[in-house]
């Protein structure tokens, strides 16, 4: 967020009164409308806002909308510059208010929001030209190539209009060569001698003859401020000739000559008014009562600009104006020569007046000009705790880095503030530092915080105080994280919540958070789960709605490991209703994408492609980072459960190019993706490449962080056919399983399971395939899972198939059927063999006899003979071995090596 | 030209600068020129600090003529340079 918004700097000046008309330039500017860019370029006082102005007026309301920024110094944050920016389209054209909710959620992200500006300008029926005025105060590079990313993906109806004292560092060479440049220039702008007469004889009342024009416009070099400065020494002047003749025969800077001679005519109050008030950027009459001590300051204002004397509106009210920029350099040095020593008194008004009305970091400006460091920390450290809920990470590292660090050593609040934003914005460099400065000021003795702040410390906000401690400890957390001590960041996540007041909830999600990645990457998820939840209910109390989403993603990815997909589910659900359906915060297309995974798991296709193709209508600019390969990865699982395995693999290499995890464990990395899906197709060798450059063997420790890697192992270990691939991946499954039981993830117990059948299916055990594979169907049926258990295709299916019919799972166990791709439906049969022919059959394939199935199965050999028949006949073989082998052939039967 | 250390740097724009101006130019003594130019003359700590110098001289809209990057030790003009 950027803070409260001036309505002033949005909003268009309208035409100012007394305006020479310049119809030679008006006709250069019609062709922004066909242009991308128009610069119009020249030094302070070309008239260069007033053209512009008058130019803009004259564009019909039905052809284009009118967007217009004045920037200031300040605007150097890029989320303020775009936050103005967005604001004005919205306020001219009504559109574009679907990215505020980008830039006003955190993390914002200056791309995400410009691509929703750009699409929304793009739908619009009008044409929009965006005006940004003095764009040379903005010197920010990441502001510049967000101005450039603008221009390279405007849509048609969008016109840039820069006017700026120097040219943008933009590629002007490129929009010129081919002809989307409009350009206005000093030479362009500067009065012709026609215009000086025009001027001069007609708004500004004299009446001189061609010869004077000529001679001020020649010493002037048609620069209309000088021009103008000109005419108010001339006014109520008698020796107007002497006065030219005198300006012509000096050598001074035209400007020192003129402003010289306007001030020494001003009467002594109005003078002393200027010169008081020029260390304002901005005026209005309160804040100059403040600064002069006087009473006058709205009638002094309204006088000043009806005299011309310099001052600019900056709104239609009359409430706020600026002094035109030379004129206010003028009026500064004069300032500075006649009466240095009361600078910084003036400031102290100003930043006192400010702070009152709520400009803080206006306030801090001033206070820092004036060279009151002390007021500037004070005023700081009194606004940190608005300026963290409003997310003003940017104004807060100008701070942090404009404050000297001997002030800063013995402010432990402000000095714990600066670190946290430093910290925020992933500037670390001086934050180990500033932490230990802070600790070593307070000087907790045998680890005690002293309830009040030691002798020679300044504290101005005592409750922020009491929380350095627990400040100190999620520092610290953020930079073990940092550094990937998952130790040190449980550590002190915990220590940091233990000390954190309940009320406080933003530390506590912070912390929460910080210590649920730590629990997460180290396996223990009932704890990670935990410190989420506790985290998320923080944040939604916050309102931090885009944070939130972040915490459902992995929050979600947990419950699945730990089986609770049902969980996972309503979580999402509910992450998504928070989310205003109008501005979406980043984070929405995340949750659709998580929610497409889920309902593909379920085997629910048609749901999982809607919330696909939702997460795609809203953009990758609301995903959060980790979306772009997400959202790959799962319509890769989608498309290869549909049966496109090509196209399951591009999608997959995109999404390895586009891989990020934000910080997360990568606890299901593309790679093992990628060589499950080779397995699919049958390239075993590129699923062992992959385990060989990953040095994955059969006899590794089994780490939560390496589980998915693991099972893909035993996967590639089952596909080689070989004697000893079965063993291995047996062995390997069993440390799987306990690691899994012990760490309570269900999710990761059903995989373990289905493939322990496989393997056992493998070693010809079918009774312990059998077990294994009841245990993961009872394992999956409550939650519904379908996936994990289906996408071992046929072998998988020969085995469900083989679920007798009074098994509990056998129910379960149909339904898992029925989603396997490729297996060969038993009803290829003209004929289903029934439940009890199946079982015979299974036995068939077995070393028993008849009488020894009969025994098994607890009827007569009479029966058994009957169902072998009848077997028989329905596969169309005559014999035994026949009949196992069709079956197998048929998957009818699991085949057995 | 070394990248390291002050470089003295001269200056001439247009027209003779007041000297109420030198507090702009950060302890640079103005000097002006016989021939209507003004000389801003001194040592500049950095290339950051000489873009600044000529953000300021475009900023009170005083026309550049030329810059010249002079020998550090040698003032420029010992006869006419202000205390």
């Amino acid at each position: 967020m950027a803070g409260p918004l001036l309505e002033s700097k949005y909003r268009a000046p309208g035409r100012r009164p007394g305006t020479v008309a310049r119809p030679r330039l008006l006709d250069v500017l019609d062709g922004t409308l066909e242009a991308a860019l128009t610069v119009v370029s020249a030094p302070a006082g070309f008239g260069k806002s007033t053209l512009l102005a008058e130019w803009l007026a004259a564009v019909p309301a039905s052809t284009a909308a009118v967007a217009w920024v004045s920037l200031d110094e300040r605007d150097d944050d890029p989320t303020r510059f775009w936050t103005y920016v967005v604001t004005a389209v919205r306020a001219a054209t009504g559109v574009g208010g679907s990215a505020l909710g980008l830039l006003t959620s955190a993390p914002s992200s200056i791309e995400s929001t410009l691509v929703a500006v750009l699409n929304d300008v793009g739908a619009s029926s009008r044409d929009v030209v965006l005006v940004l005025d003095d764009v040379h105060l903005v010197t920010s590079p990441e502001v510049h190539e967000g101005i450039a990313f603008l221009l390279e993906h405007r849509p048609p109806q969008l016109h840039l209009v820069l006017a700026t004292r120097v040219d943008p560092p933009l590629p002007l060479a490129r929009w010129r060569a081919r002809g989307e440049l409009v350009e206005v220039r000093a030479a362009d702008l500067r009065f012709t001698e026609q215009e000086s007469a025009t001027y001069l004889n007609g708004p500004m009342g004299l009446a001189l003859s061609g010869h004077d024009v000529a001679t001020l416009d020649r010493r002037a070099e048609g620069w209309i401020a000088a021009l103008q400065l000109a005419a108010l020494s001339m006014r109520g002047r008698d020796d107007v000739g002497a006065f030219i003749a005198g300006f012509a025969g000096d050598d001074r800077h035209v400007v020192d000559y003129l402003a010289e001679e306007v001030l020494a005519r001003l009467p002594d109050a109005t003078r002393d008014f200027l010169l008081e008030t020029s260390v304002l950027e901005r005026l209005t009459g309160p804040l100059c009562d403040a600064v002069t001590g006087r009473d006058d300051g709205r009638g002094t204002l309204v006088a000043l600009e009806r005299a011309n004397l310099f001052l600019v509106p900056l709104d239609d009210r009359r409430q706020w104006y600026r002094y035109h920029h030379l004129f206010a350099d003028v009026l500064r040095a004069h300032l500075t020569d006649e009466r240095a020593q009361t600078i910084p008194e003036l400031h102290r008004r100003a930043s006192a007046w400010l702070a009152d009305t709520g400009d803080v970091p206006a306030a801090v400006d001033h206070a820092l000009a004036g060279g009151h460091v002390d007021r500037a920390a004070d005023l700081m450290e009194r606004a940190m705790p608005t300026m963290r809920r409003e997310r003003r990470e940017a104004e807060l590292v100008r701070w942090a880095r404009s404050m000297p660090d001997e002030v800063v050593r013995v402010r432990p609040v402000l000095g714990m503030a600066f670190a946290g934003a430093l910290a925020q914005a992933s500037q670390f460099d001086t934050v180990e530092q500033r932490l230990a400065d802070v600790e070593r000021a307070v000087g907790p003795a045998g680890g005690a915080w002293p309830a009040q702040p030691p002798p020679g410390l300044v504290v101005v906000d005592e409750e922020g105080y009491r929380s350095v401690p627990a400040g100190l400890e999620l520092y610290r957390a953020a930079l073990a994280l940092r550094r990937a001590d998952l130790g040190a960041t449980s550590a002190h996540a915990q220590q940091a919540l233990s000390l954190t007041p309940a009320a406080d909830d933003l530390t506590r999600a912070a912390a929460g958070a910080l210590g649920g990645l730590a629990s997460w990457a180290r396996g223990d998820l009932a704890r990670a789960e935990a410190a989420y939840v506790e985290s998320l209910a923080g944040l939604h109390r916050a309102g931090f709605v885009a944070d939130v989403l972040g915490c459902c993603i992995a929050l979600g990815d947990i419950r699945r490991t730990l089986g609770r997909l049902g969980d996972a589910e309503r979580l999402h659900r509910w992450a998504l209703a928070l989310t205003d359906p109008v501005a979406p915060v980043r984070g929405t297309a995340d949750m659709h994408v998580a929610l497409a995974g889920v309902l593909l798991e379920r085997d629910d296709l048609t749901g999982a492609a809607e919330h696909l193709d939702a997460s795609r209508r809203l953009g990758e600019h609301r995903g959060l980072p980790q979306n772009p390969y997400r959202s790959r990865v799962v319509q890769a699982r989608l498309l290869e459960a549909r049966g496109d395995l090509d196209g399951a693999l591009a999608l997959l290499d995109e999404a390895e190019r586009v891989h990020d995890t934000d910080y997360s464990p990568d606890v299901a990395p593309v790679p093992a993706v990628r060589a499950r899906l080779r397995l699919r197709r049958g390239e075993l060798r590129d699923a062992e490449a992959w385990a060989r450059d990953r040095r994955l063997t059969a006899d590794d420790e089994t780490t939560y962080l390496r589980e998915y890697e693991h099972l893909t192992l035993a996967r590639v270990l089952l596909a080689r056919r070989d004697d000893a691939g079965p063993g291995a991946a047996a062995g390997l499954l069993a440390r799987l399983e306990a690691a899994a039981e012990q760490g309570a993830r269900s999710g990761s117990l059903i995989e373990v399971l289905v493939l322990r059948a496989l393997v056992a299916q493998a070693r010809r055990d079918v009774p312990s395939a059998l077990d294994a594979l009841r245990r993961a169907v009872t394992l999956a049926e409550p939650e519904g899972f379908v996936r994990v258990v289906a996408d071992e295709g046929p072998p998988i299916a020969a085995l469900l198939r083989a679920l007798p019919r009074h098994d509990p799972a056998h129910a379960h166990g149909r339904r898992l059927l029925a989603a396997v791709v490729g297996a060969p439906a038993p009803r290829t049969l003209v004929d289903p063999l029934s439940d009890r022919e199946l079982d015979v059959l299974r036995l068939l394939g077995s070393d028993l006899g008849g009488p020894e199935i009969a025994r098994e199965l607890s009827v007569s050999l009479n029966t058994v003979r009957t169902h072998t028949k009848s077997i028989y006949a329905k596969l169309g073989v005559t014999s035994r071995r026949a009949a196992v082998h069709r079956a197998h052939d048929l998957g009818v039967l699991p085949r057995v090596r | 030209m070394s990248s390291s250390g002050p470089q003295r740097y001269e200056i001439r724009v247009r027209g003779h600068l007041a000297p109420r101006w030198a507090p702009w130019f950060d302890g640079m003594a103005l000097v002006p020129q016989d021939d209507g130019t003004t000389v801003i003359d001194g040592p500049v700590a950095d290339q950051s600090a000489l873009h600044g110098l000529l953000r300021t001289i475009g900023d009170l809209g005083v026309p550049l003529v030329s810059v010249t990057a002079t020998d550090a030790d040698a003032p420029t003009h010992p006869s006419r340079r202000t205390p």
